[in-house]
Protein backbone atom coordinates (compact mmCIF):
# COMPACT_ATOMS: atom_id res chain seq x y z
CA UNK A 1 0.00 0.00 0.00
CA UNK A 2 1.42 3.41 -0.95
CA UNK A 3 1.87 6.19 1.63
CA UNK A 4 -0.99 8.18 0.07
CA UNK A 5 -3.30 5.17 0.31
CA UNK A 6 -2.33 4.62 3.95
CA UNK A 7 -3.24 8.20 4.82
CA UNK A 8 -6.51 7.79 2.93
CA UNK A 9 -7.21 4.60 4.88
CA UNK A 10 -6.58 6.39 8.19
CA UNK A 11 -8.85 9.25 7.10
CA UNK A 12 -11.62 6.77 6.20
CA UNK A 13 -11.14 4.93 9.50
CA UNK A 14 -11.52 8.25 11.34
CA UNK A 15 -14.79 9.08 9.52
CA UNK A 16 -16.06 5.55 10.17
CA UNK A 17 -15.18 5.76 13.86
CA UNK A 18 -16.86 9.13 14.33
CA UNK A 19 -20.08 8.10 12.56
CA UNK A 20 -20.48 4.65 14.14
CA UNK A 21 -23.05 6.09 16.60
CA UNK A 22 -25.93 5.74 14.10
CA UNK A 23 -27.11 9.35 14.57
CA UNK A 24 -26.57 10.11 10.88
CA UNK A 25 -28.67 7.06 9.95
CA UNK A 26 -31.49 8.06 12.33
CA UNK A 27 -31.74 11.54 10.85
CA UNK A 28 -31.51 10.36 7.22
CA UNK A 29 -34.11 7.68 7.99
CA UNK A 30 -36.52 10.19 9.58
CA UNK A 31 -36.01 12.52 6.61
CA UNK A 32 -36.96 9.78 4.12
CA UNK A 33 -39.90 8.77 6.38
CA UNK A 34 -41.18 12.37 6.29
CA UNK A 35 -41.21 12.30 2.48
CA UNK A 36 -43.17 9.03 2.62
CA UNK A 37 -45.62 10.46 5.19
CA UNK A 38 -45.97 13.67 3.14
CA UNK A 39 -46.81 11.82 -0.09
CA UNK A 40 -49.23 9.56 1.84
CA UNK A 41 -50.99 12.62 3.28
CA UNK A 42 -51.25 14.09 -0.20
CA UNK A 43 -52.66 10.84 -1.59
CA UNK A 44 -55.14 10.07 1.18
CA UNK A 45 -56.13 13.48 2.58
CA UNK A 46 -55.36 15.91 -0.23
CA UNK A 47 -52.86 17.71 2.02
CA UNK A 48 -50.97 19.38 -0.81
CA UNK A 49 -48.59 21.49 1.30
CA UNK A 50 -46.85 18.35 2.65
CA UNK A 51 -43.54 19.38 1.11
CA UNK A 52 -43.19 22.01 3.86
CA UNK A 53 -42.46 19.19 6.36
CA UNK A 54 -39.27 17.82 4.73
CA UNK A 55 -38.30 21.34 3.65
CA UNK A 56 -38.10 22.68 7.22
CA UNK A 57 -36.76 19.39 8.63
CA UNK A 58 -33.02 20.17 8.13
CA UNK A 59 -33.41 23.57 9.85
CA UNK A 60 -34.91 21.88 12.91
CA UNK A 61 -32.88 18.69 12.90
CA UNK A 62 -29.34 19.97 12.26
CA UNK A 63 -29.14 21.78 15.67
CA UNK A 64 -30.65 18.65 17.31
CA UNK A 65 -28.07 16.44 15.53
CA UNK A 66 -25.20 18.68 16.70
CA UNK A 67 -26.58 18.64 20.24
CA UNK A 68 -26.97 14.82 20.15
CA UNK A 69 -23.36 14.51 18.93
CA UNK A 70 -22.23 16.71 21.85
CA UNK A 71 -24.24 14.80 24.47
CA UNK A 72 -23.96 11.21 23.21
CA UNK A 73 -20.90 10.82 20.99
CA UNK A 74 -18.31 13.30 22.25
CA UNK A 75 -18.32 12.28 25.93
CA UNK A 76 -17.81 8.66 24.87
CA UNK A 77 -15.30 8.73 22.02
CA UNK A 78 -14.10 12.32 22.00
CA UNK A 79 -14.20 15.06 19.42
CA UNK A 80 -12.60 15.42 16.02
CA UNK A 81 -12.66 18.38 13.68
CA UNK A 82 -12.20 17.21 10.09
CA UNK A 83 -11.33 20.75 9.09
CA UNK A 84 -11.84 22.74 5.94
CA UNK A 85 -10.29 20.01 3.76
CA UNK A 86 -12.74 17.36 4.95
CA UNK A 87 -15.76 19.65 4.65
CA UNK A 88 -14.61 20.87 1.24
CA UNK A 89 -14.31 17.34 -0.07
CA UNK A 90 -17.88 16.51 0.98
CA UNK A 91 -19.14 19.82 -0.39
CA UNK A 92 -17.29 19.20 -3.68
CA UNK A 93 -19.01 15.82 -4.09
CA UNK A 94 -22.40 17.28 -3.13
CA UNK A 95 -22.08 20.31 -5.41
CA UNK A 96 -20.71 18.11 -8.23
CA UNK A 97 -23.75 15.83 -8.01
CA UNK A 98 -26.15 18.80 -7.84
CA UNK A 99 -24.56 20.49 -10.86
CA UNK A 100 -24.58 17.22 -12.85
CA UNK A 101 -28.26 16.65 -11.99
CA UNK A 102 -29.24 20.24 -12.80
CA UNK A 103 -27.24 20.09 -16.02
CA UNK A 104 -29.11 16.99 -17.18
CA UNK A 105 -32.49 18.54 -16.30
CA UNK A 106 -31.63 21.82 -18.03
CA UNK A 107 -30.45 20.13 -21.23
CA UNK A 108 -33.56 17.95 -21.42
CA UNK A 109 -35.87 20.73 -20.22
CA UNK A 110 -34.57 23.19 -22.81
CA UNK A 111 -34.58 20.55 -25.53
CA UNK A 112 -38.12 19.50 -24.67
CA UNK A 113 -39.41 23.08 -24.50
CA UNK A 114 -37.94 23.76 -27.94
CA UNK A 115 -39.79 20.72 -29.20
CA UNK A 116 -36.62 18.77 -30.02
CA UNK A 117 -37.56 15.21 -30.88
CA UNK A 118 -34.63 13.60 -29.07
CA UNK A 119 -35.31 15.59 -25.89
CA UNK A 120 -39.01 14.71 -25.94
CA UNK A 121 -38.17 11.04 -26.40
CA UNK A 122 -35.66 11.19 -23.56
CA UNK A 123 -38.10 13.09 -21.31
CA UNK A 124 -40.76 10.43 -21.94
CA UNK A 125 -38.16 7.76 -21.21
CA UNK A 126 -37.26 9.46 -17.91
CA UNK A 127 -40.90 9.86 -16.89
CA UNK A 128 -41.85 6.27 -17.69
CA UNK A 129 -38.70 4.87 -15.99
CA UNK A 130 -38.47 7.35 -13.10
CA UNK A 131 -38.51 4.63 -10.41
CA UNK A 132 -35.60 2.82 -12.09
CA UNK A 133 -33.65 6.05 -12.61
CA UNK A 134 -34.16 7.20 -8.99
CA UNK A 135 -33.04 3.73 -7.80
CA UNK A 136 -29.86 3.80 -9.91
CA UNK A 137 -29.21 7.44 -8.89
CA UNK A 138 -29.61 6.66 -5.17
CA UNK A 139 -27.33 3.63 -5.48
CA UNK A 140 -24.67 5.75 -7.24
CA UNK A 141 -24.88 8.65 -4.75
CA UNK A 142 -24.77 6.42 -1.68
CA UNK A 143 -21.87 4.44 -3.18
CA UNK A 144 -19.88 7.67 -3.75
CA UNK A 145 -20.46 8.75 -0.12
CA UNK A 146 -19.78 5.20 1.16
CA UNK A 147 -16.45 5.11 -0.69
CA UNK A 148 -15.41 8.63 0.32
CA UNK A 149 -16.36 8.33 3.98
CA UNK A 150 -15.52 4.63 4.36
CA UNK A 151 -19.05 3.99 5.72
CA UNK A 152 -19.76 0.55 4.28
CA UNK A 153 -23.36 0.48 5.50
CA UNK A 154 -24.18 3.22 2.96
CA UNK A 155 -23.59 0.59 0.22
CA UNK A 156 -26.27 -1.49 1.95
CA UNK A 157 -28.72 1.43 2.09
CA UNK A 158 -28.01 2.21 -1.58
CA UNK A 159 -28.68 -1.41 -2.52
CA UNK A 160 -31.91 -1.47 -0.47
CA UNK A 161 -33.14 1.70 -2.19
CA UNK A 162 -32.20 0.31 -5.59
CA UNK A 163 -33.95 -3.04 -4.98
CA UNK A 164 -37.15 -1.35 -3.70
CA UNK A 165 -37.32 1.17 -6.55
CA UNK A 166 -36.40 -1.53 -9.10
CA UNK A 167 -39.16 -3.82 -7.75
CA UNK A 168 -41.52 -0.85 -7.51
CA UNK A 169 -41.01 -0.14 -11.21
CA UNK A 170 -41.95 -3.65 -12.32
CA UNK A 171 -44.78 -4.51 -9.93
CA UNK A 172 -45.97 -0.90 -9.45
CA UNK A 173 -45.51 -0.28 -5.72
CA UNK A 174 -46.70 3.25 -4.80
CA UNK A 175 -43.81 5.66 -4.15
CA UNK A 176 -44.99 6.44 -0.58
CA UNK A 177 -44.74 2.76 0.45
CA UNK A 178 -41.23 2.52 -1.00
CA UNK A 179 -40.15 5.68 0.89
CA UNK A 180 -41.81 4.58 4.15
CA UNK A 181 -40.04 1.18 3.96
CA UNK A 182 -36.64 2.75 3.22
CA UNK A 183 -37.05 5.37 5.97
CA UNK A 184 -38.18 2.77 8.49
CA UNK A 185 -35.26 0.39 7.76
CA UNK A 186 -32.64 3.18 7.92
CA UNK A 187 -34.12 4.65 11.14
CA UNK A 188 -34.29 1.25 12.86
CA UNK A 189 -30.74 0.38 11.81
CA UNK A 190 -29.65 3.79 13.16
CA UNK A 191 -31.24 3.07 16.55
CA UNK A 192 -29.63 -0.40 16.64
CA UNK A 193 -26.24 1.19 15.91
CA UNK A 194 -26.86 3.80 18.62
CA UNK A 195 -27.68 1.10 21.20
CA UNK A 196 -24.55 -0.86 20.23
CA UNK A 197 -22.48 2.31 20.42
CA UNK A 198 -23.76 3.26 23.90
CA UNK A 199 -23.09 -0.31 25.13
CA UNK A 200 -19.62 -0.42 23.57
CA UNK A 201 -18.53 2.99 24.84
CA UNK A 202 -19.94 3.69 28.30
CA UNK A 203 -19.53 7.18 29.72
CA UNK A 204 -16.09 7.55 31.34
CA UNK A 205 -16.25 8.10 35.09
CA UNK A 206 -14.83 11.19 36.85
CA UNK A 207 -11.26 9.86 37.25
CA UNK A 208 -11.08 8.73 33.64
CA UNK A 209 -12.06 12.21 32.45
CA UNK A 210 -9.50 13.92 34.65
CA UNK A 211 -6.69 11.66 33.50
CA UNK A 212 -6.70 13.61 30.21
CA UNK A 213 -5.37 16.55 32.15
CA UNK A 214 -2.09 14.78 32.82
CA UNK A 215 -0.83 15.87 29.38
CA UNK B 1 1.28 12.46 14.13
CA UNK B 2 -0.34 10.57 11.22
CA UNK B 3 -3.72 10.61 12.92
CA UNK B 4 -3.54 14.36 13.57
CA UNK B 5 -2.25 14.95 10.03
CA UNK B 6 -5.49 13.73 8.41
CA UNK B 7 -7.73 15.98 10.55
CA UNK B 8 -7.75 19.63 11.63
CA UNK B 9 -7.82 18.84 15.36
CA UNK B 10 -8.93 16.12 17.76
CA UNK B 11 -9.19 15.73 21.50
CA UNK B 12 -7.32 13.45 23.87
CA UNK B 13 -10.15 10.94 24.22
CA UNK B 14 -10.56 10.58 20.47
CA UNK B 15 -6.84 10.00 19.92
CA UNK B 16 -6.75 7.51 22.77
CA UNK B 17 -9.53 5.44 21.15
CA UNK B 18 -8.03 5.68 17.69
CA UNK B 19 -4.51 4.74 18.75
CA UNK B 20 -5.57 2.18 21.39
CA UNK B 21 -3.10 3.64 23.88
CA UNK B 22 -3.30 4.06 27.64
CA UNK B 23 -3.75 7.68 28.84
CA UNK B 24 -0.31 7.70 30.47
CA UNK B 25 1.42 6.39 27.37
CA UNK B 26 -0.36 8.86 25.09
CA UNK B 27 0.41 11.75 27.47
CA UNK B 28 4.14 10.92 27.33
CA UNK B 29 4.14 10.84 23.52
CA UNK B 30 2.19 14.10 23.29
CA UNK B 31 4.44 15.89 25.79
CA UNK B 32 7.50 14.98 23.68
CA UNK B 33 5.79 16.10 20.47
CA UNK B 34 4.76 19.36 22.15
CA UNK B 35 8.34 19.99 23.33
CA UNK B 36 9.56 19.43 19.76
CA UNK B 37 7.02 22.01 18.58
CA UNK B 38 5.07 19.52 16.46
CA UNK B 39 1.83 19.46 18.44
CA UNK B 40 -0.21 22.25 20.00
CA UNK B 41 -2.07 21.30 23.18
CA UNK B 42 -4.99 23.49 24.25
CA UNK B 43 -6.49 22.84 27.67
CA UNK B 44 -9.96 24.21 28.25
CA UNK B 45 -13.19 23.58 30.14
CA UNK B 46 -16.31 22.62 28.21
CA UNK B 47 -19.46 22.57 30.33
CA UNK B 48 -17.28 22.53 33.47
CA UNK B 49 -15.41 19.44 32.30
CA UNK B 50 -11.68 19.47 31.43
CA UNK B 51 -11.01 19.09 27.74
CA UNK B 52 -7.69 18.70 25.94
CA UNK B 53 -7.67 19.69 22.26
CA UNK B 54 -4.73 18.70 20.06
CA UNK B 55 -3.59 19.85 16.65
CA UNK B 56 -0.46 19.70 14.53
CA UNK B 57 1.48 22.95 14.35
CA UNK B 58 2.74 24.26 10.99
CA UNK B 59 6.18 22.93 11.90
CA UNK B 60 4.62 19.54 12.72
CA UNK B 61 2.71 19.40 9.45
CA UNK B 62 5.77 20.41 7.40
CA UNK B 63 7.97 17.90 9.21
CA UNK B 64 5.43 15.14 8.59
CA UNK B 65 5.33 16.00 4.87
CA UNK B 66 9.13 15.92 4.75
CA UNK B 67 9.19 12.57 6.54
CA UNK B 68 6.62 11.28 4.05
CA UNK B 69 8.82 12.37 1.12
CA UNK B 70 11.92 10.81 2.64
CA UNK B 71 10.13 7.55 3.30
CA UNK B 72 8.84 7.51 -0.28
CA UNK B 73 12.38 8.06 -1.55
CA UNK B 74 13.75 5.24 0.62
CA UNK B 75 11.16 2.79 -0.71
CA UNK B 76 11.62 3.87 -4.34
CA UNK B 77 15.39 3.33 -4.03
CA UNK B 78 14.99 -0.25 -2.81
CA UNK B 79 16.08 -2.92 -5.34
CA UNK B 80 13.14 -4.79 -6.87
Amino acid sequence: MSKKNSLRAIEKKTYMFYHQDGLLDIFIGIYVLLFGIGISLMTFTDFSTWFVIPAIFPAIMIPIWISAKRRITMPRIGYVNFGVRGVNKMMAIFIGLMVAGLGVFMVFGLGASMGEGWALTLRDFFVSNSMLIIGIGALSVSSIFAYTMGLKRLYGYGLLIFVLFFTGHFITIPLEYVLLTIGFVITVSGFVLLMQFIRKYPLPQGDEINVQESV
Amino acid sequence: MTQLYVVESADFLFLQHQLQMTPGNLSTHLSKLEKAGYVEIVKEFIERKPHTALKLTKKGRDSFKEYQQKLKQVFSNLPK
